[in-house]
């Protein structure tokens, strides 16, 4: 069976894409899936950065369209799991070097021998955009609630709807803050997903261990007692085809508070 | 560095057929195959034992297909003795195909390699009393092998050559023939791992080895002295000297063609920091008064100077110049290529910041042995 090219994109930058890219491809790789991480942000890489692979790589992806190496030969192995393969992006020539035909073949090339062929894709939506879909049939749309997020991931999903390829997206909205939603200070996960009309896939609270992990090139899903890494395993559970009751990241930080879910979730389990 | 890329590896796997007329049987079904022709074959053996002879015609059935059997991957010691004997590699081949770029081993720190040496010392004094052969561990890079292990083989090597000693003189051998038809055609890589070898025979058993060292010569080619890692002297200075006398006699184990060579080179000098995404190529050497930070690409067909912290990837000596040096107040390169050998930086010393400070010690890589290995100008 050929493997799943998902694109992930998002239109603005920084609201987690990379992030997002490497924590479900090592998720889906530790559920034992074999996994390729492309990064297609030629110029600006930072996929290699997250995942700590960057003192490995020697050959990138535009060193394969060019042909001066094997595909094979360009794919880094994660440290530790051997499922989990990156293919990098040069850091040192720009989105003009690789065209959408180019990048379709290798993921058709790829999706023969992966599971599946995760795209991390530039923010925009200019070449390097149109560039990263190209391959892809599926695709996942990043956003973080706020407005400038949001409009900008509802103008990708048009440009994703008008696609050839592109048979599905979904929904996925990252730094949630439960406590500023509370406060209405911050768009809930409802009002995203009615605003964008578009299914979700998953949701990953704001969590400052994210930026350690980023640091140590160590992907958050790895910390199995952070919740920002439980949400994106539950993603990766999600995109092969699980049903994942969404993640209550409404943790209270306090004692007194976590007794009183405790309680509750006792006395819903009591009615049940 | 198309050299290390291994692309002309094909593994064939016969980890699971057990006795030696199985294995030249599946064999021969899978040497008719049009891809394994012109290539270097690793063949993965499960536990049988091999004698020479079988060894022998496993090679020949190899070699009519126009490929050389490169190296064994064997769990059985018989064998092993035997391929080593034979001058064939013997090493763990990973399950994967080979054809992806070897991994790329971390550089050396100077103090390191110092430790390596003095632990192979300590080890090797104590192998006599043990009785116990540890296993080779998998490792990533080969040349990190136990050196007990490979004190071991040596032992063996050079008990296998002793024999063979005796042997050539009462009669004329095939076998030596076809040994140094190996070792020829073996990749540098390769190669570069049988020296390694070849110096811990060197450390594990000075006398010995001096009975045998031009059979040592004949299998493993020449072997490099494994002296003078810390000669820090640069030859520059006795070349100068003799130019004002008008006299450019050089001993040639001082002063090589290379040497010369990159003297010749011009050098360019750039006073900016060089930023990620920005690349400097130069037929010549290279000096910079600046940070080099990470994601930079630095190639020079000479020796690449920072007066800064090297970050980035530094590649010197591109012209496949083994004498080229990268130099650098801080050494903290993503990579460093020297040649045709390439390091990564060792994730012991991913460091995200790099502190700034007014003392720095400078630092400076070359290739000893094949590898690359950094050392600190501090003396």
């Amino acid at each position: 069976m050929a493997g799943r090219v998902i694109v992930i994109t998002s239109g603005k930058g920084g609201v987690g894409k990379t992030t997002t890219s490497a924590n479900i491809g090592t998720a889906l790789a530790k559920n034992g899936h074999s996994v390729v991480l492309i990064d297609t942000d030629i110029g600006l890489r930072n996929l290699d950065l997250l995942l700590g692979l960057e003192n490995r790589i020697v050959y990138t992806l535009v060193d394969v369209v060019e042909e001066r190496c094997k595909l094979k030969q360009a794919l880094v192995k994660d440290k530790k799991n051997p499922n989990l393969c990156l293919l990098a992006a040069a850091q040192t020539r720009d989105k003009s070097s690789v065209s959408a035909e180019q990048l379709k073949k290798i993921t058709d090339k790829l999706k023969k021998d992966y599971d599946f062929v995760l795209v991390d894709c530039p923010a925009g939506i200019e070449q390097g955009f149109q560039t990263a879909i190209a391959g892809a049939s599926e695709a996942i749309v990043v956003t973080t609630p706020e407005m400038s997020a949001v409009r900008d991931a509802d103008r990708i999903i048009g440009l994703l709807e008008a696609a050839e390829g592109v048979e599905s997206y979904k929904l996925l909205i990252n730094r949630v803050r439960p406590s500023m939603i509370k406060s209405n200070d911050m768009m809930s996960v409802e009002d995203v997903e009615n605003i964008l009309s578009c299914q979700k896939i998953g949701v990953i609270p704001e969590d400052t261990g994210i930026i350690t992990s980023t640091n140590r090139g160590e992907p958050i899903v790895n910390n199995e007692k952070s919740l920002a890494g439980k949400a994106y395993l539950n993603v990766a559970r999600r995109i092969n085809g699980e049903e994942v009751p969404f993640l209550d990241i409404d943790e209270p930080k306090d004692i007194v508070g976590k007794l009183k879910k405790f309680f509750s979730s006792l006395g819903k389990q009591g009615k049940e | 560095m198309e050299q290390f890329l291994n692309e002309n590896m094909y593994t064939i796997d016969l980890g699971d057929v057990n006795t030696a007329p199985e294995i030249i049987f599946e064999l021969s079904s899978i040497l008719d195959k049009e891809e394994a022709r012109n290539k270097r074959i690793c063949l993965k053996l499960g536990s049988v034992d091999l004698n020479q002879a079988q060894l022998l015609s496993i090679k020949s059935l190899i070699n009519g297909i126009d490929s050389t059997l490169s190296c064994v991957d064997t769990k059985s010691i018989d064998t092993e003795k035997v391929a080593l004997s034979l001058g064939i590699i013997v090493s763990k081949i990973s399950a994967e195909n080979v054809s992806e770029v070897a991994p790329a081993m971390p550089y050396k720190m100077a103090d390191e390699l110092k430790e390596e040496v003095q632990q192979k010392e300590d080890e090797t004094d104590s192998i006599v009393e043990e009785t116990d052969i540890p296993q080779i561990q998998n490792n990533e890079n080969i040349v990190d092998v136990d050196f007990r292990e490979l004190a071991k083989q040596a032992e063996q090597i050079v008990a296998e050559i002793e024999e063979k000693v005796s042997e050539f003189s009462d009669e004329n051998s095939i076998e030596q023939d076809a040994t140094t038809d190996i070792v020829e055609e073996a990749p540098i890589q390769e190669e570069q791992i049988v020296e390694a070898e070849n110096n811990e025979v060197e450390e594990a058993n000075p006398t010995k080895v001096n009975d045998v060292q031009d059979e040592l010569d004949v299998i493993f080619g020449s072997t490099p002295s494994a002296a003078a890692f810390y000669d820090m002297e640069q030859p520059t200075e006795i070349y100068e000297e003799r130019e004002e006398i008008g006299e450019l006699v050089v001993p040639e184990d001082e002063y090589t063609k290379e040497d010369i060579e990159l003297e010749g080179f011009p050098t360019k000098y750039i006073k900016q920091t060089i930023r990620s995404g920005q690349v400097i190529n130069y037929e010549g050497n290279i000096v910079i008064i600046g940070d080099c930070h990470p994601g930079c690409e630095i190639t020079a067909f000479g020796d690449i100077t920072v007066w800064g912290v090297l970050s980035g990837i530094a590649h010197a000596g591109a012209s496949g110049n083994q004498k080229a040096k990268v130099r650098a107040l801080k050494m903290n390169a993503i990579q460093l290529r020297i040649a045709n050998c390439y390091s990564r930086r060792p994730d012991s010393l991913n460091t995200v910041y790099i502190e700034k400070t007014n003392s720095f010690t400078p630092e400076e890589a070359r290739i000893v042995n094949g590898e690359i290995v950094v050392f600190k100008m501090n003396d």
